[in-house]
């Protein structure tokens, strides 16, 4: 592989990274297609139409999954970065940092239906009846070791220094914190949050076994799916779940290019 | 102000929260697994009857083939995966990896359903790529094999959790220290050997993180069997969900545990062999 330094091995890497890329991102068009005419994608393509996402709006139980999608995902951003700011803390600062790492991340090594499985066996037996509380305990569980994981990279850059810095000035280990310490990792934790939000609007297998009543988005395009198929506005949803995705993406890229920017000019 | 005890606790609240939504469900998982099904009910009893039932029967098959998938599906995401993170971490700039890992990035973040469903049209007998297979005259008709078959699970998996193995791979690749190649080449070693005897052997830390990334999705993975494999294809993850269906609790844990349980002997044979430090080390630089 040391050959790959050669020009035409060079060449057949990118290739290879290009046909991937492609394969991975192909599968994003067809929904937008199909949202815009239910005749296909050559009739999407000349006669667009937007009716299929206003028909979203009439369908009451449909507006009820939004809500809760949106909610969850409200939750899921706020309480999964602050568990993993502290969970990050912990891994730096509690002895058998690897043992504490390997609980956080565990849940990244549990298959989706299995962790819905034992969630939805474990509220049954402790009686809590499904809600958008275990909703939102399944998807922190899932967003958790991604939201710890970026704290960890972002702090990982922090120089300690600071915070001796700031006890020697008389400051306490809380007021150092949140003086000197949270500041500059805060951009960690909005991106923890940022990732834990969009986990949380994209999960489906692990949400589905402890919903209840209740429906997320995702959820509800795929109990649809296995009841009736797919349908102009089961597409229509997922164009939306996959744009809303983008877009926060490039929201939270725009937001740290700005501050990279301001920091540089400051 | 905080005191001691306090900051502790406070420390301690992902852990606790982790021991009590994610360690004590999958225990009492293995529990219920022992329990037994009367009628409609559930009753605690200690029974290896769930246990029987899936070793004997038609599961264990859809067991084996899983095992088979999953592998398959790993091998595959290997073999992609390892030449990208390779590229990336050893032959491209800064700059370019940040953009090509955040390329890899996006698709996993929508979800894989929605892409799965998008497979389903792409490989159906009209879809895109029939039309190209009969376009280039690779076929006078479309080609049926491409959906609802092994050969569309395959893709539908590799195209889920293939992303997601190329991180891993990269960190432990980023990570090796260049002067080893250097100074095997300096002993002249053949740019092969220096790969085989240097390169890949530092890298096997990600490799096996990212088997199990692969393995984990695919051997659990529900949704792709339902939607690609077509009628009756049943893989771990919906054999589990049917189950389910029909509330059959204890066998439903019964099969959920033996799932859980390769899943953990693999990270536990992770954790012993190569510990966590080789791997994400450089990311965090105090020592673990």
């Amino acid at each position: 592989m040391a050959s790959w330094s050669s020009p035409l091995g060079r060449a057949s890497a990118w290739t290879l990274i290009g046909v991937v890329l492609a394969a991975l991102y192909l599968p994003m068009v067809p929904p937008l297609l199909f949202s815009l005419n239910d005749a296909g994608p050559v009739a999407a393509l000349h006669e667009p139409t937007l009716h299929w996402y206003a028909a979203i709006w009439k369908n009451g139980v449909l507006v009820g999954a939004v809500w809760t999608s949106v909610a969850a995902a409200v939750i899921v951003g706020l309480v999964a970065s602050t568990l993993g700011l502290l969970a990050a803390m912990a891994v730096r600062e509690l002895k058998m940092r690897r043992l504490v790492l390997l609980l956080i991340l565990m849940p990244l090594f549990i298959p989706g239906v299995s962790m819905g499985l034992s969630s939805a066996l474990f509220f049954r037996q402790s009686g809590i009846s499904p809600s958008l509380f275990t909703i939102s305990i399944v998807q922190v569980l899932w967003a958790l070791p991604f939201a710890t994981l970026i704290i960890l990279t972002v702090m990982a850059t922090f120089d300690p220094v600071y915070l001796e810095a700031a006890y020697m000035h008389g400051a306490n280990r809380w007021q150092a914190f949140r003086d000197v310490e949270l500041p500059l990792i805060s951009p960690g934790i909005i991106g923890a949050a940022t990732f834990a939000m969009i986990l949380s609007f994209n999960e489906t297998e692990r949400t589905a076994l402890v919903q209840g009543a209740l429906n997320t988005v995702q959820t509800y395009i795929w109990s649809t799916y296995k009841q009736i198929g797919l349908s102009p506005s089961l597409y229509a949803l997922m164009s939306l779940l996959i744009l809303l995705t983008l877009a926060m993406v490039v929201l939270f890229m725009a937001a740290a290019f700005w501050r990279e920017r301001l920091r540089k000019s400051a | 102000m905080m005191g001691k005890v306090a900051r502790k606790t406070l420390l301690a609240l992902p852990l606790l929260f982790t021991a009590v939504f994610l360690l004590l469900p999958l225990g009492l998982t293995v529990v219920i697994s022992f329990w037994e099904k009367v009628g409609l009910r559930v009753v605690p009893a200690f029974t290896l009857r769930s246990y029987a039932e899936f070793f004997s029967g038609v599961r264990f098959a859809v067991h084996e083939r899983s095992l088979l998938v999953a592998a398959e599906v790993t091998l595959a995401g290997l073999l992609f995966a390892y030449p990208i993170a390779y590229v990336l971490a050893l032959r491209a700039s800064r700059q370019t990896t940040r953009v090509v890992l955040l390329l890899f990035t996006i698709p996993f973040l929508v979800n894989h359903v929605i892409r799965t469903f998008s497979w389903s049209y792409l490989l159906s007998r009209s879809g895109p790529v029939n039309e190209a297979v009969v376009a280039l005259g690779l076929a006078d008709r479309p080609v049926d094999w491409l959906l609802y078959s092994d050969f569309a699970v395959f893709i539908g998996l590799l195209t889920s959790y293939m992303p997601f193995m190329v991180f891993p791979l990269w960190l432990a690749l980023a990570g090796i220290d260049r002067r080893l190649v250097e100074a095997s080449w300096l002993l002249g070693a053949p740019p092969l050997a220096s790969f085989f005897r240097i390169t890949l052997p530092l890298s096997l830390p990600g490799v096996f993180a990212a088997v199990i990334f692969g393995f984990v999705g695919s051997f659990g993975e529900s949704a792709v069997p339902i939607i690609l494999g077509g009628t009756g294809y049943q893989l771990m993850g919906n054999a589990i969900t049917s189950t389910l269906d029909v509330i059959n609790f204890p066998l439903a844990a019964a099969m959920s545990s033996v799932v859980v349980a390769t899943m953990l002997l693999l990270l536990a044979i992770w954790y012993v062999a190569f510990d966590l430090r080789s791997f994400l080390g450089k990311i965090l630089r105090w020592r673990l």
